[in-house]
């Protein structure tokens, strides 16, 4: 046998078999005793005088135990099992403090879980498929998309292994039992599933054969989520018939429960369709962004050397296409993990910022730990002093009070684990307002072990290394061999100091949840610019192929005709997108022209294609000209209305009504359109957005190819009243098409999200740390006070007033919490700056008003956790306190 | 006196492997040896005795195994094993070097 095998069955022996080892060392040394025993009395001596003799020359018997074990290098181990089993006992006496603590440490590490948790599921997740770290994301020339030729011809250089597209912009009508319902699938490109690999709980995956544009594919891979809830989980679903758009299409395989899909983020698309003319009739459209690009690298083949590979398809790619900058590969990023670290920024800052905000409420939580084992500490000086003075070290002490606190932080990390579930369960089943599907999928990984695992390292040391430092301090054991003075009343006390940090970083916290709540109430409060009561809706998905551009034009004017018709309703129109929604439009980046002459301008605007009467409808107002007819219909005179901030941008000067403007068309070619009104501000994509310009275009002209509608509807009254007579007119005009609809509020709630999400996610951390801090305020004004007992029973039998006593035990307090306030704000004036950049313009970080308010609120909520100790302090009885001594 | 403290350092483990070379031996019966070898100069004490055999057996160079004293009682005896008996060598070689050289100085000194 190799020694080093011999000496690691040797150390594993005495590490696993450490009782049967000990067992054998003291039969050892007995053996020794006893043949040392058997020698004297060979000599003639009595049993009772050779024992002794032998004990006495062998020494002392456990020490010898102690060293031995030493040498085997596993009392560090013994010590430890010995600890826990030991501290176990003694917490069980103590149910108050383990149940204080549990709670204490179990609700921030909930909090601080389930925040790692969203994060990590929701940017840092690994999709589903075959060595996921292979996959990257291709972006070229800055495109999130390519062209579906682009697409085709990069696949075929062969630069990667393979590369796969996908888009998740679509909406698929399916056709269900009862009703036509808008679906968002992942429209995949024909290799998808073979360049994933991705696993399927039942049936398969299509391949790139048969699922080829040329072969008009007819499969599909459906979602779990889909199976399950709209297919009633059939089991033989497989082969079975499912209609998208009107078009049937065979159900290949059903992806597993717990998939992660590639876009990330959390997206779950309900389908996966194979990309075909059918799904994408733009599909040979040259600049039409069709795929999002994932590829695999060559095997054996690392990032750089695979992207290098892939810019040299790419200029000869961009050589044939007349395209200078394909060549250029602006993103190669692994498709998962942390990886995906530089593909966003505001939503990493932010989880960056909650992370933070949790790890403090942690440390407010341990800090009240700590109080707590440091008060039992205190309880414990005997027996501490006697352990030393019989030899204890002081780091084998300290290696036991650590253990108590190893103890606490297992049953507060435990229970805040469990906690962390139940809230994700809470969270994943909350409906947000969100136009896409999301799953979370939790579940006990490795990352959030080794986080876990983090965790309760630092809460075991944060809470009990200070108190276990303090307790064992060589200075303490002789003043310890007397009782501690009565009288004494020390006010900095490291509690006392522990109380200040808790009361700072509350306030930092509590600051942080206040801008954040203001942010929301100035959010809401803003003006959008348009009228957002009284207004309903109706998102129409149109089955593809159902109507020509003619017939639509006609549908959509008998819908408002009819609509307008119903009682209660005051004006009706359609648009293509719905400002701050996920469809607000489109943005445009083109150079414009006056077609009466003025120089070319590079111009940046929103643009919307809606229908007659949509500005009265919506209430935007008409400042000059007028707004579009029925007559500014295909084959009309182009023309286009443009908002004030366009005309202040671009056309400062001019009178805009009646000019034309040059804009961009097909093929470099560019049509004229006459500017006929110019209209109020509004906002377009989020409510806290700096003023954009905005052109609208007649929907009846330019829009009416789009199999997405959306229908206005002005109310007289409450408009949710009106919803189940809307949605009636709208179904029964066209019994295919998927209609939804909803008051605007509830449409816009998507606009209000991230400061919803924010000042509710901020303001549970701000009060959580904010009444962990006060618990340790008020536990350590108890404690004062009870220890004071006595001092304050002489104050009073000396005539000192209640006020008196009052203000004695109200101005420690106030000394505590006012020192950790000031000490909180200048904190807080260094660390809220960066959080700027989630706030809407005109609120700063650094607000007074907030301020100001943040430590009002500290102080009188401090204040109020003192009172009890106060009046416990009022009640002292004199002759009762001063015969207890 | 040959208390273990006064021993030069690692003497001891040079002692106990010497010991254990010729027979197996269990730790009374080693200690009882080198005092005789020695004629009662050198006394181990059971303190220093079996950290150091532990710490030998730990090392690889000497293996226990359960055998009879001659009293009739069980005990742990200690052999030399093949990695032990190049250690012995060293060890003996580096005695050497250094009792010549402590010899040298020394005598140089008279």
């Amino acid at each position: 046998m190799p020694r080093w095998l011999d000496l690691l069955r040797l150390r594993a022996r005495s590490f696993f078999r450490s009782t049967a080892t000990d067992r054998s060392l003291r039969d050892e040394l007995q053996t020794h005793i006893e043949e040392e025993i058997a020698e004297h009395l060979a000599a003639g001596i009595t049993i009772a005088y050779a024992r002794a003799a032998a004990m006495r020359e062998f020494g002392p018997v456990a020490r010898i135990e102690e060293e031995c074990r030493d040498t085997r290098r596993v009392a560090f181990v013994h010590n430890l099992g010995r600890d826990l089993r030991y501290t176990l006992r003694s917490l069980r006496h103590q149910p108050l403090l383990v149940m204080a603590a549990t709670v204490s440490i179990a609700v921030a590490v909930g909090a601080n879980t389930t925040i790692f948790n969203l994060a990590s599921e929701l940017l840092f997740s690994t999709p589903s498929a075959r060595d996921p770290e292979r996959l990257v994301r291709i972006r070229m020339s800055g495109n999130s998309h390519a062209s579906y030729r682009e697409w085709h011809a990069m696949r075929e250089s062969g630069a990667l292994k393979d590369i796969a597209g996908y888009q998740i912009e679509s909406e698929v009508n399916w056709r269900g039992p009862a009703e036509s319902v808008s679906l968002i699938p992942l429209i995949v490109t024909a290799n998808f599933f073979d360049v994933l690999g991705a696993p399927l709980a039942m049936g398969r995956g299509f391949t790139s054969g048969e699922a080829a544009v040329e072969r008009h594919p007819d499969v599909a891979v459906i979602s779990h989520g889909f199976w399950l809830k709209r297919l009633g989980g059939d089991r033989n679903i497989i082969g079975r018939a499912v209609v998208f758009n009107g078009r049937s299409y065979t159900v290949l395989g059903v992806l597993p429960a717990a998939f992660r899909a590639i876009p990330g983020y959390g997206v779950a698309p309900e389908v996966y369709l194979p990309l075909s003319r059918e799904l994408m009739p733009d599909l040979d459209n040259p600049h039409a962004a069709v795929v999002e690009l994932v590829g695999r690298l060559p095997d054996g083949q690392t990032m750089t050397q695979a992207r290098a590979a892939l810019a040299v398809a790419g200029r000869r790619i961009g050589a044939v296409f007349g395209d200078p900058h394909f060549g250029d590969v602006s993103q190669f990023t692994p498709a998962g993990g942390f990886g995906r670290m530089g593909d966003f920024k505001t939503v990493g800052a932010f989880f960056a910022a909650l992370l933070v905000a949790v790890c403090l409420v942690l440390a407010i939580a341990c800090a009240n730990v700590a109080g707590l084992l440091l008060a039992r500490s205190t309880v414990r000086r005997r027996e501490i002093a006697v352990r030393v003075a019989l030899g204890a070290s002081r780091s084998r002490l300290i290696q036991q009070l650590l253990t108590e606190g190893l103890w606490l932080a297992l049953f507060g990390t435990g229970a805040g684990l469990v906690l962390m579930f139940v809230l994700m369960n809470l969270i994943g089943r909350a409906s947000l307002p969100l136009p896409l599907p999301l799953e979370l999928h939790t579940e006990f990984d490795v990352r959030l072990a080794l986080y876990s695992a983090a965790i309760l390292i630092l809460t075991t040391t944060f809470s009990a290394l200070v108190p276990a430092l303090q307790a064992t301090r060589p200075s303490l054991v002789p003043a310890l061999k007397q009782d501690e003075p009565r009288y004494a009343h020390r006010r900095w006390t490291l509690r006392g100091v522990l109380v200040i940090g808790q009361v700072a970083v509350a306030l930092v916290l509590l600051l942080t949840a206040w801008l954040f709540v203001r942010n929301l109430t100035r959010a809401s409060a803003a003006d959008p610019g348009f009228n957002t009561t009284n207004t309903l809706v109706g998102q129409v998905s149109f089955v593809e192929g159902q109507y020509t551009p003619d017939t639509r034009a006609e549908f959509l004017r008998r819908a408002v005709e009819r609509l307008k018709a119903l009682p209660g309703i005051e004006q009706a129109t359609y648009a293509r997108g719905v400002p701050l929604t996920i469809r607000s439009g489109l943005r445009t980046g083109a150079e414009l022209r006056l077609a009466e002459g003025g120089n070319p301008f590079q111009a940046q605007y929103e643009v919307n294609l809606v229908g007659p009467d949509y500005f009265s409808t919506i209430g935007i107002p008409v400042l000059k000209g007028r707004e579009f007819r029925l007559a500014d219909r295909g084959g009309a005179p182009v023309v286009a209305i443009v908002n004030e901030e366009f005309v202040r941008r671009y056309l400062a000067g001019v009178d805009p009504v009646g000019r034309h403007v040059l804009l961009p068309g097909a093929e470099h070619a560019t049509y004229p359109a006459e500017i006929v009104g110019v209209v109020g501000n509004s906002r377009y994509r989020t409510i806290g957005e700096t003023q954009q310009p905005a052109m609208y275009e007649s929907f009846l002209q330019r829009g009416n190819r789009s199999r997405l509608v959306h229908i206005l509807v002005r109310t007289r009254a409450d408009a949710a009243d009106m919803i189940r007579d809307v949605q009636q007119v709208l179904a029964q005009m066209d019994t295919s098409a998927a209609i939804d609809v909803q008051p605007m509020e509830s449409a816009l709630a998507f606009a209000f999200m991230p400061s919803r999400i924010g000042a509710a996610l901020f303001g549970v951390l701000g009060a959580l740390g904010l009444t962990l801090a006060m618990i340790g305020l008020y536990a350590v004004m108890s404690y004062a006070v009870s220890r004071r007992t006595a001092e304050i029973g002489i104050r009073v039998a000396l005539g000192a007033s209640r006020a008196a006593v009052l203000r004695l035990v109200l101005s420690d307090a106030a000394l505590l919490s006012g020192a950790g306030i000031g000490l909180g704000l200048g904190i807080a004036a260094l660390v809220t700056r960066p959080l700027a950049m989630f706030l809407v313009a005109g609120l700063s970080a650094s607000d007074p008003v907030s301020f100001a308010g943040t430590a009002l609120v500290v102080t009188v909520i401090s204040l109020t956790a003192a009172w009890t100790p106060a009046r416990r302090a009022l009640r002292i009885d004199p002759v009762t306190a001063l015969r207890e001594e | 006196m040959g208390r273990p403290s006064d021993l030069i350092q690692g003497t001891l483990d040079l002692l106990i492997l010497k010991t254990v070379a010729l027979e197996p031996k269990h730790g009374w019966a080693i200690a009882k040896r080198i005092q005789q070898m020695s004629e009662d100069v050198l006394q181990i004490t059971q303190g220093s005795l079996y950290p150091a055999l532990h710490r030998l057996e730990q090392q690889g160079w000497i293996k226990a195994q359960a055998g009879r004293t001659p009293t009739g009682r069980e005990a742990k005896f200690y052999t030399l094993t093949a990695a032990g008996r190049k250690q012995l060598a060293r060890e003996l070689e580096q005695w050497d070097r250094l009792s010549n050289a402590i010899g040298l100085v020394v005598r140089e000194a008279e």
